[in-house]
């Protein structure tokens, strides 16, 4: 039987880095030494190096060498794309894989097994870039992340192209938000605070929770299958803002604002906001998975508020993602690859002052605190 | 993200030239993201001090070391980083500069940093957004208020 392995996205520790709590050698120190034998490193280049895209020569051996001090290994370097950074023109697909392939040379200097993209980064400048991917045995994946499903183009070209070609280099990066079933109760605080009304709240939740559990068809019918949900924030409050959307969003943005004019007596525009964020849910069942097996790079350990279980005095659980069905599965069917904790609540909890953070580096421990259970080490 | 934490709190004062004329002010802001970007991306500044709005055209931004860089000079540095840890100084012309006291600065960053390719990406080209609508700030899409004392 394959066995999971765990790690931790360095994404998890971007508060803590803000406020200079721990530096990159601290974030790794505490995934080697205070997380039961967590040892994977996942790693946003443009967050923790300095001087990307060319940082200086003694930080190679710096880096390996705390590799070995704290018994981590590098697993997946994350990568973006800036398509205005000539600000001139718009960067071609060319350019962007240019970008790509320098990435991915960046991420092999480092030891990493694997370059992610973003969901959003065109299959075609992935190709392009793939020479150099196999050429430096760097494994090229795009994220999954919601709103986009496992049932959608991006997933079925990525899975198409490995077919015909064979291609043991490209692939794809699942983040468990695509099991996220309703907003994370962090998010909804927040709204609450920003002004929205504890009834919007209220119906976004019911609304989601009779979409997982059967009682209601609604939300299928909306095809978000193509968009990142960074990008269907900002392009719908640009909706709410100048009425203007993308052709194909504009039918599920409409939708959310009815719901909030028919339910929410004394609603604003922030109510609006809270109800979108139910296009923010991909809708997968962990049976999904097993479609895109073989391509799976790595996963996402995708979560935003690691809360106590009822009951269980020191277990964890985010109740706004189910981690239980797709471990199990996985397990079952004995994949073995990398889930790097992925701590995205952080956010949530930064309009207020210092004193009411949320602590990334106790969610970051309860996490990996599930994860070791689930996965039976 | 980062709403409340994007100005440091001491950093508000105001600027003086070599002659000793008091020219504008300034304060030290960070990268409203979770990473930082390549320095051409960046956008300006939506910036309200006690009511009078002052605009992109008379910020200037110093970072990396350098002297300080109007945002048509930063738009040319499309290979130079702006790294996640480091603090940038907005300048801003204002003579005679502000006075002794608390002000409460509006606040909004404006970086054209996105998830790839976006439906605003030939616009943005073309006629960049002007900071303060949202547009280019899609971490913190709010104006986010502050109250700063000026520091000696």
């Amino acid at each position: 039987m394959g066995k999971i392995k765990r790690g931790v996205s360095l994404y998890s520790y971007q508060q803590t880095q803000f406020f200079n709590e721990l530096d990159l050698e601290g974030q790794i120190k505490e995934i080697g030494t205070n997380l039961f034998g967590a040892d994977g490193i996942e790693m946003l280049d443009e967050m923790s190096l300095r001087q990307y895209p060319n940082p200086p020569e003694e930080f190679f051996e710096q880096w390996f060498g705390w590799m070995e001090k704290y018994g981590t290994t590098p697993v997946t370097m994350d990568v973006f794309h800036d398509v205005l950074q000539f600000r001139d023109h718009v960067m071609s697909y060319s350019e962007s894989a240019d970008r790509l392939k320098n990435d991915i040379r960046l991420a092999k200097k480092l030891g990493f097994k694997n370059v992610r993209t973003l969901a959003t980064t065109p299959v075609e400048i992935m190709i392009e870039a793939l020479p150099v991917a196999e050429e430096l045995d760097i494994r090229l994946g795009k994220e999954i992340h919601a709103p986009i499903p496992i049932h959608g183009q991006y997933v079925q070209e990525i899975v198409d192209y490995c077919k015909e070609t064979g291609t043991k280099h490209l692939g794809l990066v699942p983040d468990m938000g695509i099991f996220a079933f309703r907003p994370s109760e962090v998010a909804l605080d927040w709204y609450v605070r920003q002004g929205a009304k504890k009834e919007s709240c209220d119906l976004v939740v019911q609304l989601c929770m009779d979409n997982y559990t059967g009682k209601s068809n609604e939300l299928n019918e909306i095809d978000l299958s193509l968009y990142s949900a960074g990008n269907v924030e900002s392009l719908f409050h640009r909706y709410l803002k100048e009425d203007k959307a993308p052709e194909d969003l504009v039918a599920a943005f409409k939708k959310m604002k009815q719901l909030i004019i028919d339910n929410v007596p004394d609603f604003s525009t922030i109510d609006f906001e809270v109800m979108a964020q139910a296009l923010l849910l991909s809708r997968t069942k962990p049976s999904d998975l097993e479609e895109i097996l073989p391509y799976i790079i790595n996963i996402h350990g995708k979560f935003y508020n690691m809360s106590e279980i009822p009951g269980k005095p020191g277990q964890y659980q985010d109740i706004a993602i189910d981690y239980e069905g797709p471990i199990a599965f996985l397990k079952e069917i004995g994949w073995e690859g990398y889930i790097n904790s992925e701590y995205e609540g952080q956010r949530r909890f930064q309009d207020r002052g210092v004193e009411d953070l949320m602590s990334e580096i106790d969610q970051v421990r309860k996490h990996q605190e599930m994860l070791k259970r689930l996965i039976g080490e | 993200m980062f709403d409340n934490f994007l100005i440091r709190k001491d950093s508000l004062k105001n600027d003086v030239d070599a002659n000793g004329n008091v020219v504008g002010f300034q304060f030290a802001a960070r990268n409203a993201n979770y990473r930082g970007v390549f320095l051409s991306l960046h956008n300006g500044y939506y910036i309200k001090v006690d009511g009078v709005e002052y605009p992109r055209e008379l910020q200037t931004f110093e970072i990396n070391g350098k002297e300080p860089r109007d945002f048509e000079e930063i738009k040319t540095a499309v290979w130079e980083h702006w790294d996640y840890d480091d603090e940038g100084i907005i300048h801003v012309a204002k003579p005679g500069g502000l006075a002794s006291g608390k002000h409460t600065i509006d606040f909004q960053q404006s970086v054209l940093a996105a998830y790839g390719y976006m439906p605003t990406d030939e616009e943005w080209v073309k006629n960049p957004p002007v900071p303060g609508s949202g547009a280019g700030s899609d971490k913190t899409k709010n104006i986010v208020s502050y109250e700063l004392e000026l520091q000696k």
